[in-house]
């Protein structure tokens, strides 16, 4: 089940942004890592670093293909999940938690209105765009 | 994506049936894996017994009274040193000494040879042997494709299960390469000890496409762990085999790979008197002339073999993929990754013939490059993996077969170490 505070890109991040701390937390969708099958590999960018919306911000690797991780949202690198880097089971087991990968800083929060809904997102996943 | 037009092999339903996720793949809608993963179907082939449907690839049958003529002049190897009950790798080359294709020739029976070649290429290697049969006379090709369904199984477990599997007919002894016949489950087999995963117990097996379902469903029931083209590729990379597309044929610039720059070509190739003209023979003799003086560290000879086929071990976890430039340490551009991934491997204990696997795994990242033909074994290079130079080593292999009935990963000290 997908939380319901969560969005999408139509390239499988999801983003969840916490008002507290202004930032939004991203990681990649399970059904991208279903897809991806077996995971090998994961490259994050540097705290600090600057990130555009829709372009990418790292690389998840499965034996088969190297894939981008794209940001949802334009701003700065604040924190990255190391731990998903090393423990890449987490992906799977825990994709919407534990397997989060960078939180941003956002420059434009309107930006995340553009993203689909949990519910559009299912919905998108099921039609042939999606499918690779 | 599925096609309609994709052809299926006679095991479609099976692999349907373990939920296989499909893939499109020379024209075949073939598994790329079970749920289990390529990974799980990788480490399993290395400890256990791995089942390969590989029944997308071309197989003719190739008879008639001037049969080795023909395969002497289309093909490098010596067809005339194969006994019957014996198989040979072999190569079919092009007159500059590029690979057409590369491909397997068995001889089960006196009058008859079986060729298998890759799926990618089994079209135009029919449509390019056609074209020379009209200088031999009396000699038939037939595709066989449709009718006659192959199996692989490979791995420490696949003797036995093949043992517990057979009615009636012996194993293929003593040696890679045998060949025999048997009966399993009340269907004649054609068993050759071949393969190409590394595994130094491996066999193939040819039945016909009507009967290959029943075959399957009993070696999967002795503990024959089936296994997609994903860990079929890993396996393949792992051993530093070439595969044809990435180590043979055009390199990712489009320019031909000399045959010699595979170092399996040395068993490929044959000058034999008793074999004469062939195919490329003038271009790969000179391939060849070179080839002997680089293994002597002569580069006297080097323009006839610019670039040969290395196995690298890389650092640290990211990937090189097919296409990647590689760099000498002092950044000149040397040459490119022609295959490459993360592969999974058991860690072993013990030494020599005491070794064994433990249940520990691991992975490591591993790659195929053509790259200048002064390199050696120890040397460090770069590759280039996106915008960084990832540090590797340039190692004479990943994987070793020689201590039955495991192979063995190769683990050498870190890159990085070595260069500071």
């Amino acid at each position: 089940m997908i939380p319901q505070d969560l969005k999408f890109s139509k390239s499988h991040e999801w983003a969840r942004f916490d008002k507290e701390a202004n930032t939004v937390t991203v990681g990649l969708s399970a059904f991208a890592v279903e897809q991806l099958g077996d995971i090998v590999f994961v490259e994050l960018p540097e705290v600090g670093q600057a990130v555009t919306a829709e372009s990418p911000f790292g690389v998840i690797e499965s034996v088969k293909a190297a894939v981008d991780l794209y940001a949802p949202i334009s701003g700065e690198v604040v924190e990255i999940n190391q731990t998903v880097a090393e423990q890449l089971d987490l992906l799977s087991s825990d994709p919407y938690g534990q397997a989060w990968m960078i939180k941003i800083t956002p420059r434009d929060l309107a930006q995340l209105d553009t993203l689909m809904s949990p519910a559009d997102y299912e919905t998108f996943i099921k039609s042939p765009e999606a499918q690779h | 994506m599925t096609t309609p037009t994709s052809r299926r092999t006679a095991l479609y339903e099976r692999h349907i049936g373990l939920a296989a996720k499909m893939v499109e793949f020379a024209g075949w809608n073939m598994p790329l894996h079970y749920p289990g993963g390529i990974i799980h179907e990788h480490l399993a082939t290395r400890k256990t017994a791995g089942l390969f449907d590989i029944s997308h690839m071309g197989r003719f049958i190739i008879h008639g009274r001037r049969a080795l003529d023909f395969l002497q002049h289309v093909l490098t190897n010596n067809a005339a040193a194969l006994k019957p009950g014996h198989a040979q790798y072999t190569i079919i080359p092009d007159p500059t000494g590029q690979a057409l294709d590369d491909a397997y020739l068995y001889r089960f029976v006196e009058h008859e040879y079986l060729l298998v070649v890759n799926a990618a290429n089994s079209a135009r290697d029919y449509d390019y042997f056609q074209s020379h049969l009209s200088a031999f006379d009396q000699v038939e090709l037939i595709d066989q494709t449709d009718s006659l369904a192959m199996l692989s199984l490979q791995g420490p477990r696949s003797k036995e299960i093949l043992a517990k599997a057979i009615d009636t007919g012996e194993l293929p002894e003593p040696r890679r390469n045998s060949l025999s016949t048997v009966t399993i489950d009340g269907s004649t087999v054609l068993l050759s000890r071949t393969g190409y995963t590394g595994e130094p117990l491996c066999f193939e097996l040819f039945v016909a496409a009507q009967d290959v379902c029943r075959i399957w469903d009993l070696l999967t029931e002795l503990g024959s762990v089936p296994v997609g083209l994903g860990a079929r590729d890993t396996l393949r990379l792992e051993a530093g085999l070439p595969l044809y597309g990435h180590e043979l044929g055009p390199d990712p610039e489009g320019r031909p790979i000399p045959i010699f720059s595979c170092p399996l070509a040395k068993f490929a190739v044959s000058f034999s008197s008793l074999k004469g003209s062939f195919v490329g023979r003038d271009a790969l003799a000179r391939q060849y002339r070179a080839y002997k003086r680089i293994t002597f560290a002569d580069y006297s000879l080097r323009q006839d073999l610019p670039r040969m086929v290395f196995p690298l071990a890389l650092s640290g976890k990211s990937v090189a993929r097919s296409g990647a430039k590689v760099f000498s340490d002092r950044d000149k551009h040397i040459g490119f990754v022609t295959s490459g991934t993360m592969v999974p491997y058991w860690i072993d204990e013990g030494q020599a013939l005491a070794s064994r696997l433990t249940q520990s795994k691991a992975m490591r990242p591993i790659c195929l490059a053509l790259l200048d033909s002064n390199l050696r074994p120890g040397q460090t290079v770069l590759v280039e993996i996106r915008d960084k130079k990832v540090p590797a080593f340039v190692v004479p292999y990943n994987l070793r077969s020689e201590a039955p009935p495991f192979a063995r990963a190769i683990i050498y000290d870190s890159p990085v170490q070595k260069l500071n």
